[in-house]
């Protein structure tokens, strides 16, 4: 009994190492119709285990955001399936989705996505008051401490820089404590020091919550801090690679580009 | 939830000040209408006054009740359509919000009870600004009527009653609640997609929603267009508003439809120019945008044209069924019945009808309104004395029933008015009270006169029933027929020099019987368009600040790309003059469809098409037109690139 509770609320934070969080099968997904139909996914397998980092580089134009958005149920699939924590987002309705949304998944963006007439501590509460959750003040400001920001609680987005903005949408998804997070280029609008501060809470997620990130991203030093990288190019999965770094990134990524 | 609500009232100032401009003003002019209608229809009448008086006074009270009671329901129309447009609109502008809301964790239903609860609360304070609101303009609609003779100078209209105030601000606040209720079920749909694409992705426009209401108000249209043939000019009036609201509607729910063409028309005229690519697309673009500010101004533009080249017609119509009922070569207006007498002795006048009008008053039992049985009624206004045989040469209006040469002795003929005022005709052989002089006299009725478009006369009684001395001092009209080889102007010059009146051709003397009803026209137009399309009229600037508020990151980002603020600026003006292109080409659509209506009717009753095209009011609604939308455009798209660029397009969503 008492292990059983133990086990849900651990569940509710992070899965056990070992789970598989998502899992891609031959996905498809096209744009268009006729001589404009564009396969953005023409097959896909991807597997993520639970309480890990990965990356997805490729070419512009080759698939990565759609690729998130279809992980995420955001988006369906022409074909193939996409089972998240093994439940099978194709048949899943608006309510499991958003049920999904409040619980199981985060997202990030490269441009961040706050909402622009709420104070950052507002923005980073949202996701709880949607959920229908008490939220106090101290849970959301300690999330903002912990992205460095306790003092900037009272303002709006647009006083803030790229990097304060990002790393409130970042607590925005820390506070809510979704099991996988969707990063879609969150260092893209930042400079170097702001995209280091934004990848050690991104490290920090996986390592101390055991939370599981998906991360698009063109940097290759952004990718070396995850714990694999995946290799896009036309709407395949065309290499993996573990416990990357930078210069090797940069090369695979080169020889894909030509 | 709510904080939620009220942070983004704060951020979205102009979206919510818009809606709430409209609702206020919407609630304040319904509750005005209502308010006036109610004081006409049953109006005070101070005592002391003559019975003429009086009567003249209770005449203008029910002629303003009739315009009221038009102009009532299309006040509710306009509410409802601008007050429903605007707080569908502000929700449409809010879909990426709504996106990253769902984005967020946030279900249909949330979404949904947040516009609701939102627009529950704006509906209610639009009610509460429209009260004290609507207290203003039931003065000012007030003051119209006195402006224009239906009512005595100084009337004191009800301000206060809680029926209409209550009824006023709940169709407002009713309206808001049913406008974005629509638009939040669409809302509830919103994917969370959305929230991502940088732009914003399209929402589709054409909804089925709108493919539904523009299709069956246009099939409504046709159908009214078809089948509207009215005899009486209340419901030529009541039939051309009917269409421009109903067109007005089709049209503008179909509008998305040729916001492409208009684009496209946009993109060749400025071809040369660099803007011209640029606004072509971001007409496209915004083709819901777009739609949103020309629906008001299709509404406007549809009334203006419709109804004032129906009462055109109208008046038109008019002089031509007179010209085409009289036989003669002049007609003259004379002072009194003597020297209309001395008609007939100036060289070369073959023939003269004289009409005298007698102080008289006629008691007959008629029905009105279906009442079951016919009580006696007095008809004291006059009655037109005649001869028979003249008149009937003169006049080639045939009797529905009896027969015109009849008329002489204690006769009386039963003229147009009394049917057009709505009362069953007495029949020939019935009789009727006729008093002239203190004489009371009773007289057969041995001819019934047809409805004419012109209200005409009540009684026409044989001159020989009536005392010589109350004939003598008639004022009067006679149609003179000239004789054969005479010259018309030399006989024309001999009646003046004698002094007997005034002599106009026919023709001039029908034109102006249709000058006298364009008058009365003219006052109706103001009565039921015064206030109501200054109301459209906001609803049109309304809807252009909301749309230009929303682009400011749209703006700030071509901006950033290169272009100068000024040519922002020009580039929305030159959006707005598509807007208005937009607005007056279907706008006038609607009224050009019901004026070949009109036509059509016309060309039945009177044997010639009537069309008349309002130049003046067209000249002025195209030129205002242009002139609020591109002011309107100027100042709030200056307004939305007053703060730099960079903050803004940084701060997206
Ligand atoms: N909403 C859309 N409509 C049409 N085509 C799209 C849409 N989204 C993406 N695409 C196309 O799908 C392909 C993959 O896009 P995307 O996943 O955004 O690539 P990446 O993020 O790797 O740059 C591209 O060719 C793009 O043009
Ligand atoms: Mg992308």
């Amino acid at each position: 009994m008492g292990q059983n509770l133990l086990d849900r609320a651990e569940g509710s934070q992070a899965a056990r190492a070992g789970d598989v969080a998502l899992e891609m099968r031959q996905v498809v997904r096209s744009y268009g119709t006729g001589e404009a139909r564009v396969r953005a996914l023409d097959g896909v397998d991807l597997t993520l285990d639970a309480g890990s980092w990965v990356a997805v580089m490729g070419p512009s134009g080759s698939g990565k955001s759609t690729l998130l958005q279809c992980a995420a149920g955001l988006d369906g699939v022409d074909a193939g399936q996409v089972l998240l924590f093994g439940e099978d987002l194709a048949g899943a309705d608006d309510r499991r989705l958003t049920r999904l949304r409040r619980d199981t998944v985060g997202f990030v963006f490269q441009n961040f996505n706050l909402v622009a007439s709420l104070t950052a501590e507002q923005n980073v509460a949202l996701p709880l008051r949607l959920a229908g959750r008490r939220v106090g003040g101290a849970e959301v400001r300690r999330a903002l401490d912990g992205v460095g920001l306790g003092d900037r609680g009272r303002h709006r987005p647009r006083e803030l820089s790229g990097g304060q903005q990002q790393r409130v949408a970042i607590a925005r998804a820390m506070v809510a404590k979704p099991k996988v997070l969707f990063a879609d280029e969150p260092t893209g609008a930042l400079d170097s020091t702001s995209a280091r501060v934004v990848l050690s809470l991104l490290r920090r997620m996986v390592d101390g919550a055991g939370q599981t990130i998906a991360m698009v991203t063109h940097d290759p030093i952004a990718a070396a801090a995850a714990d694999a990288v995946v290799f896009l190019a036309d709407g395949r999965v065309v290499d993996r690679m573990e416990r990357p770094s930078a210069r090797r990134v940069a090369e695979r990524l080169a020889s894909l580009e030509v | 939830m709510f904080t939620l609500s009220l942070s983004t009232l704060r951020d979205r100032r102009q979206l919510f000040a818009g809606a709430l401009v409209a609702i206020a003003l919407g609630v304040a002019l319904v509750q005005a209408s209502l308010h006036v209608l109610t004081s006409v229809s049953d109006p005070v009448i101070p005592a002391g006054l003559s019975a003429a008086e009086r009567d003249e006074m209770r005449e203008g009270f029910v002629g303003a009740s009739v315009v009221m009671g038009l102009q009532a329901p299309l006040v509710v129309f306009l509410a409802v359509f601008v007050v429903g447009s605007t707080c569908s609109f502000a929700v449409a502008q809010r879909r990426r919000d709504l996106a990253l809301l769902r984005l967020l964790g946030a279900g249909r239903g949330q979404t949904r009870r947040l516009l609701v609860t939102e627009s529950l609360v704006l509906g209610a304070a639009g009610a509460l600004c429209g009260a004290p609101l609507g207290v203003v303009m039931t003065w000012i609609q007030t003051r119209v009527l006195e402006q224009v003779g239906f009512v005595p100078a100084g009337f004191q209209p009800v301000y206060w009653n809680w029926g209409a105030v209550l009824a006023a601000g709940a169709t407002g606040a009713g309206i808001a609640l049913l406008g974005s209720w629509n638009a939040a079920r669409r809302a509830g749909r919103v994917r969370p997609l959305e929230a991502m694409a940088d732009t914003g992705a399209a929402a589709r426009v054409m909804t089925p929603g709108r493919w539904c209401a523009g299709v069956l108000s246009l099939a409504l249209s046709a159908l009214l267009v078809a089948g509207g043939q009215a005899a009486d000019p209340i419901g030529a009036i009541t039939i051309a508003m009917a269409l421009s609201v109903v067109g007005a509607v089709a049209l503008s729910a179909l509008s998305p439809l040729v916001v492409p063409l208009v684009a496209r028309l946009f993109g060749l005229v400025f071809r040369r120019s660099l803007l011209g690519g640029l606004a072509e697309a971001n007409i496209r673009d915004g083709a819901r945008r777009n739609a949103s500010v020309a629906a008001p101004l299709i509404t406007l533009v549809a009334l203006v044209l419709g109804l004032s080249g129906a009462l055109g017609v109208l008046a038109r119509s008019i002089g031509v069924e007179q010209e085409r009922l009289t036989r003669g070569d002049l007609v003259v207006t004379s002072a009194d019945g003597a020297s209309a007498a001395r008609l007939a002795g100036i060289p070369g006048v073959a023939d003269v009808s004289s009409q005298l009008a007698v102080p008289a008053s006629v008691t007959a039992k008629v029905r009105k309104d279906g009442a079951r049985a016919a009580r006696p009624h007095t008809f004291d206004e006059r009655v037109v004395a005649v001869d028979g045989a003249a008149y009937e040469r003169a006049r080639t209006l045939a009797p529905t029933s009896g027969s015109l040469a009849d008329l002489h002795g204690d006769a009386v003929a039963v003229g147009p008015a009394v049917s057009a005022e709505g009362f069953s005709t007495p029949r020939v052989g019935d009789t009727v009270t006729v008093t002239a002089d203190g004489v009371e006299r009773v007289l057969r009725v041995v001819a019934v006169l047809p409805e004419t478009l012109e209200i005409g006369d009540e009684f026409l009684i044989a001159k020989d029933a009536l005392p010589t001395a109350l004939l003598a001092a008639a004022p009067g009209e006679s149609i003179v027929t000239v004789a054969p080889g005479a010259s018309v102007d030399e006989v024309a010059e001999r009646i003046r020099a004698a002094g007997i009146g005034d002599t106009e051709s026919v023709a001039q003397w029908a034109q102006g019987k249709a000058d006298v009803q364009q008058d009365g026209n003219d006052k109706v137009f103001a009565v039921l368009l015064g206030l109501a399309g200054v109301y459209a009229l906001i609803g049109v600037i309304n809807a252009l600040v909301i749309a230009t508020a929303e682009r400011r990151t749209e703006f700030a980002v071509a901006r950033l790309s290169g272009l100068e603020r000024r040519q922002v600026v020009r580039m929305a003006v030159v959006e707005a003059c598509a807007v208005a292109t937009i607005g007056l080409v279907l706008g006038g659509l609607v009224a050009a469809a019901g004026m070949a209506g009109m036509a059509k009717s016309t060309a039945a009753a009177t044997g010639t098409a009537i069309v008349v095209v309002p130049w003046g009011t067209l000249a002025a609604t195209v030129l205002g037109a242009f002139a609020v939308t591109v002011g309107a455009a100027v100042l709030t798209a200056r307004a939305a690139t007053r703060e730099r660029p960079a903050a803004l397009a940084a701060a997206r969503t």
